[in-house]
C-alpha cells in the first residue's frame, strides 16, 4: 500500500494537534513535579514518552504511527518502564524505611516541629466548642490576647466578654470556658495538639505556659547534613539512612543505591541460598509436573474418547472447568479439601482410614497445588490437543495401516510426533506461564506450610514470583522492595531462556521478522 | 503392535475374539470416562450444593443439602460488612471499559501495522512480540511503585484506583492481540479497501465502513478474551487495590475467604456462584470465539 499515502484532512490534523497540546501541558506539568520530588527514573521515563510522541505528531514521515501513539505510550509505561525499574530497583534499598526519594524525605524532616525549652511564651485557657473541637486563648508577653484553633492562624476577637482576673474572657461566641479543674484532666489530650497553623504552631507546655513551635531539623545542603536543632546532633547520609557520629539513625530514610548487596545475598550467604535452591526446584517441578500431567490427561482423553458414542456430552461435560474464573476454581478446591468443611475428608477418612494433611504438610501440599492446577488447565490442552490430531491428515495413517502399523505404532510412531511438533511452542508457553503460576500458589495456601528457620518468611509452596510478593506485600513491617526486585530480576532471567526457545517456535515471531 | 504378537491366529479365530475384546475396551472407555467426568463436575457441583445449604457453617461432608435454600445469597446481598454487590459491580464496570478500549485500541493499531508501511513497523511489531511474553506479574513491584509515585501528583492515576488497573489491563491484552488482528486483516483481500482510499476516502473513513464490517469476528475472538482476563485477574487487583469499596469481586472473595471461611462459609460459596455467573453467560455462546483466539498464533503452524 505504499502507492497511497496516509493524508489526515487539516480539520483532523488541528484536533490532533489540540488534543496533544492539552496532554503535552499536563505531561509537562507532571514531569516537573517528579523531578522536583526527586523521583528522577520516573521522570525520565515519562519525558522520554512525550519527546516520542512529539515526534509523531510533530514530523510527517512518522504519520502513520498516529494510530499506534495510545499503544505504544501504554506499552512504555506500562510494560517496558517497569522492566527497566526493576532493573534500578534491585540495586537500591527500597523498602520499609527507604520509600522516598531524598528531597521527599528532607522535606519530611524539615516539616517536622519540636518545643524548644527557651522562647517566646503565653498564657493560655481552654475552651471547648461544644462536645467538639478545643480552643486556647492565649495571653503574649505583650499582654495582648488571641484566640488559636486547630489549623488556622491566631486570631485576634473583638468585642470579647468580661475578663477575669487573669486577664481571659469569661466567655467566647461559641465557645464554652474550661475552668481549671476540667482543664487538668484534660492535659495530656491538650498538649498533643497543635494550636495555630504550621510553621507558626503553638503547644502547651505546662498548665501555665504554651510556647511556640520550632522546625526541629534543618538541612545543611553544603555539607549535606541533616541538623537536629534540638539536641544539636549531626545526621549524615549513610545509604540512604540519616546516621549521627555515634551511630543513631533517624526512622526515615531515602531510597539509594546499594549496588549487588542483595545479589551478594541471596547468593552468597549459606543461609539463604539453600532455601532458594529448594525453592526453584520446586518451581521448575511444579510447571513441569502440572504441564506434563495436564497435556497427559488431555491427549488420553482425546485418543479414549474421540470416536466413543456420545463423545459431544462427554466433552461439554469435561471442559466444564474451563470458563470458571481461577480465582474460583482454587477456591473451591480450598474448601472441598479444608478438613473441617469440605467432603474429600471424610471420604478418604472412611475409604483409608486417614486423610492428607493438604494444607499443612509440605508433599501433600505440593500434590494438592499440582492437582488443582491440572483441574485447572487439562481442558485448555483438551481443546487444543483435539484440534491438532484432527489436523493430522488421515492420508499418514492410510499409508502406515497400508505398512502394517498397528493402533500403539500410529499412535508411537505418527500421532505422538507430529502432536509434539505442532503443540511444542504451547508447551514451553504453557511452561512459562506455569513457572510463574502466583494464582494456584498463593491463592490456595499462600506459598505455605512455612519453612522452618530462614532468614526472611518463605515457604515449602513458594514459587520465586509468591516469594517476591510475600517480600515486597505481605511482611509489611520489613517490606524489602530491593530484594524483591532482585528476585524478580533472577526471574526475568531464567524466563528469557524459556522465551528465546519458544519465540524459536512461535508462527507469529516467523511472520515478524 | 502387541496385539498382533499376542494374536498371530487364523481369521476366525480372530473374529471371534474381536466382539466381546470391543464391547471391553468400550466398558473401560466409558469407565474412564464417567470417572474424568466426575473428577470434572464435582467441585462445580459441589460449591452450587453448598451455596444452597442453609446450615450456618460445617458442611461436614454431606453433598447434598438437607433443606435447600437461597438463605446464603440473601445474607450475601444484604450484608454490610462484605460489599458484594458493589465489588461485582467494580469488576463489570472494569471489565466493560477494558474490552471497550482495547477492542478499541487493536482494531486500529492492526489495521495500520497491516496496511501501512513507515519507518520502523518491523521492529514495533518485534519488540510487542517479545516485551509480551514476559508474563506481566513480574513486574509488580515496579507498577506498585510507580503508581504509588504517580498517585502523590495525580489522584486518580495511583494505587486504589480503578484508572491505572484498567490501564494495566489494556496494556497487558493489547500486545499480542494487536499480532493477532493484524494477521487477520492481512487475510482481508487489499483491494477492498485500496479502491476506497483511491476514491478518496479518509483512512478513518476506510477503516470505519469497510474493513471493520468485515474484521467482527477477530474483534469478538479479542472482546471476548479481554473480558475473560479482566473479569477474572486476581494478582494485579489485589496488588494495586485497598479500600473495600474499591475491590474487585476476586480481590473481595479471596479477603473475604481469608477472613471468615468459618464463620461464612455458606456466603462465600454463594458469592463464588454468583461470581462466575458472567464469565459462563460470556462463555457458552461465544465458546467457538475463545478457542479460535487461544488456539490462534501457536498451533496453526
Amino acid at each position: 500500500m505504499n502507492k497511497v499515502s496516509l493524508v489526515i484532512p487539516t480539520r483532523v490534523y488541528l484536533l490532533h494537534l489540540a488534543v496533544f497540546g492539552v496532554f503535552l501541558a499536563g505531561a509537562l506539568w507532571l514531569i516537573t513535579s517528579l523531578f522536583a520530588a526527586g523521583l528522577v527514573p520516573l521522570g525520565s521515563a515519562l519525558s522520554g514518552i512525550v519527546v516520542f510522541l512529539a515526534l509523531i505528531f510533530l514530523r510527517r514521515k512518522f504519520t502513520p504511527l498516529r494510530w499506534l501513539a495510545i499503544g505504544i505510550a501504554l506499552a512504555l509505561l506500562f510494560t517496558l518502564y517497569p522492566l527497566l525499574y526493576t532493573l534500578f530497583l534491585s540495586v537500591t534499598n527500597m523498602g520499609s524505611g527507604h520509600l522516598m526519594a531524598k528531597q521527599q524525605a528532607l522535606a519530611r524532616y524539615e516539616s517536622e516541629l519540636y518545643l524548644p525549652a527557651e522562647g517566646e511564651t503565653y498564657r493560655w485557657a481552654a475552651y471547648q466548642a461544644g462536645e467538639g473541637a478545643y480552643a486556647l486563648w492565649l495571653i503574649g508577653e505583650d499582654g495582648t490576647g488571641r484566640l488559636a484553633v486547630p489549623g488556622a492562624a491566631l486570631q485576634a476577637v473583638e468585642g470579647v466578654g468580661a475578663l477575669d482576673s487573669d486577664g481571659f474572657p469569661e466567655s467566647l461566641a461559641g465557645y464554652e470556658r474550661l475552668p481549671l479543674n476540667r482543664t487538668v484532666p484534660l492535659l495530656s489530650q491538650l498538649s498533643a495538639i497543635d494550636f495555630g497553623e504550621a510553621p507558626d504552631a503553638i503547644r502547651i507546655r505546662s498548665l501555665r505556659e504554651a510556647a511556640a513551635l520550632q522546625p526541629r531539623y534543618r538541612y545543611d545542603a553544603a555539607q549535606d547534613a541533616l541538623i537536629d536543632l534540638e539536641t544539636g546532633a549531626v545526621y549524615r547520609p549513610v545509604e540512604g539512612t540519616f546516621t549521627s557520629e555515634s551511630g543513631e539513625e533517624l526512622p526515615i530514610g531515602f531510597i539509594d543505591t546499594i549496588g549487588i548487596r542483595h545479589f551478594q545475598n541471596f547468593l552468597g550467604s549459606e543461609g539463604f541460598r539453600e532455601p532458594l535452591i529448594s525453592m526453584m526446584l520446586w518451581n521448575i517441578s511444579f510447571a513441569f509436573c502440572s504441564v506434563l500431567f495436564s497435556f497427559v490427561v488431555g491427549l488420553v482423553v482425546t485418543l479414549l474418547f474421540e470416536d466413543l458414542p456420545g463423545k459431544r456430552v462427554i466433552r461439554a461435560l469435561l471442559i466444564i472447568p474451563w470458563p470458571i474464573p481461577v480465582l474460583i476454581s482454587i477456591l473451591i478446591w480450598r474448601s472441598m479439601l479444608n478438613p473441617d468443611l469440605g467432603f474429600v475428608a471424610p471420604v478418604l477418612e472412611a475409604i483409608f482410614g486417614a486423610s492428607p494433611e493438604w494444607f499443612s504438610n509440605p508433599l501433600w501440599t505440593r500434590v494438592a497445588v499440582i492437582l488443582v492446577n491440572v483441574w485447572l488447565s487439562y481442558p485448555y490442552f483438551y481443546v487444543i490437543t483435539a484440534g491438532a490430531i484432527r489436523s493430522i491428515p488421515r492420508e499418514i495413517y492410510d499409508a502406515a495401516v497400508v505398512d502394517g502399523a498397528g493402533g500403539w505404532n500410529k499412535l508411537y510412531h505418527i500421532t505422538l510426533p507430529l502432536l509434539l511438533r505442532v503443540m511444542m511452542p504451547l508447551l514451553i508457553a504453557s511452561f512459562t506461564f506455569n513457572f510463574n503460576n502466583f494464582n494456584v500458589i498463593y491463592i490456595f495456601n499462600f506459598g505455605n506450610p512455612p519453612m522452618p528457620n530462614t532468614i526472611v518468611p518463605m515457604g515449602y509452596t513458594d514459587i520465586l514470583i509468591s516469594f517476591v510478593y510475600r517480600l515486597a506485600f505481605i511482611s509489611s513491617n520489613i517490606t524489602n522492595y530491593g530484594l524483591a526486585a532482585a528476585i524478580t530480576v533472577l526471574l526475568f532471567l531464567l524466563v528469557s531462556v524459556l522465551v528465546i526457545v519458544q519465540l524459536r517456535f512461535t508462527r507469529l515471531f516467523k511472520e515478524a521478522v | 503392535m502387541s496385539q498382533a504378537r499376542e494374536f498371530p491366529v487364523s481369521g476366525v479365530r480372530r473374529a471371534q475374539s474381536r466382539l466381546p475384546r470391543k464391547a471391553l475396551g468400550m466398558f473401560i472407555r466409558y469407565l474412564i470416562a464417567v470417572i474424568l467426568i466426575l473428577f470434572a463436575v464435582i467441585p462445580a457441583l459441589w460449591i452450587v450444593s453448598a451455596s444452597l445449604n442453609p446450615a450456618k457453617s460445617l458442611i461436614g461432608g454431606t453433598f447434598l443439602p438437607q433443606n435447600p435454600g437461597f438463605i446464603n445469597y440473601e445474607q450475601l446481598l444484604s450484608n454490610p460488612f462484605f460489599p458484594y454487590v458493589v465489588w461485582l459491580g467494580n469488576s463489570l464496570k472494569i471489565a466493560i471499559i477494558t474490552t471497550a478500549l482495547t477492542v478499541f485500541l487493536t482494531s486500529l493499531s492492526g489495521y495500520t501495522l497491516s496496511r501501512f508501511r513507515f519507518t520502523g513497523r518491523r521492529t514495533l511489531m518485534m519488540a510487542i512480540l517479545v516485551l509480551n511474553v514476559f508474563p506481566s506479574i513480574l513486574g509488580m513491584v515496579a507498577i506498585f511503585s510507580m503508581l504509588q509515585q504517580l498517585g502523590a501528583f495525580i489522584d486518580w492515576l495511583g494505587l486504589d484506583g480503578h484508572a491505572a488497573l484498567i490501564l494495566i489491563y489494556v496494556t497487558g491484552s493489547s500486545g499480542i492481540n494487536v499480532l493477532l488482528v493484524k494477521a487477520y486483516i492481512d487475510t482481508i483481500p487489499l483491494e477492498l479497501d485500496e479502491s476506497a482510499l483511491v476514491d478518496g476516502a479518509t483512512p478513518w473513513q476506510t477503516f470505519r465502513h469497510i474493513v471493520l464490517p468485515v474484521m467482527t469476528p477477530i474483534v469478538i475472538t479479542i472482546g471476548v478474551l479481554t473480558f475473560i482476563a479482566s473479569y477474572g485477574d486476581f494478582v494485579i487487583a489485589r496488588v494495586l487495590l485497598k479500600s473495600s469499596e474499591n475491590l474487585t469481586v476476586m480481590v473481595g472473595l479471596q479477603l473475604f475467604q481469608t477472613d471468615r471461611f468459618d464463620q461464612d462459609f455458606g456466603m462465600i460459596t454463594a458469592g463464588a456462584v454468583i461470581a462466575a455467573i458472567p464469565i459462563i453467560l460470556i462463555y457458552i455462546p461465544l465458546q467457538k470465539y475463545v478457542i479460535d483466539g487461544l488456539t490462534a498464533g501457536s498451533v496453526k503452524g
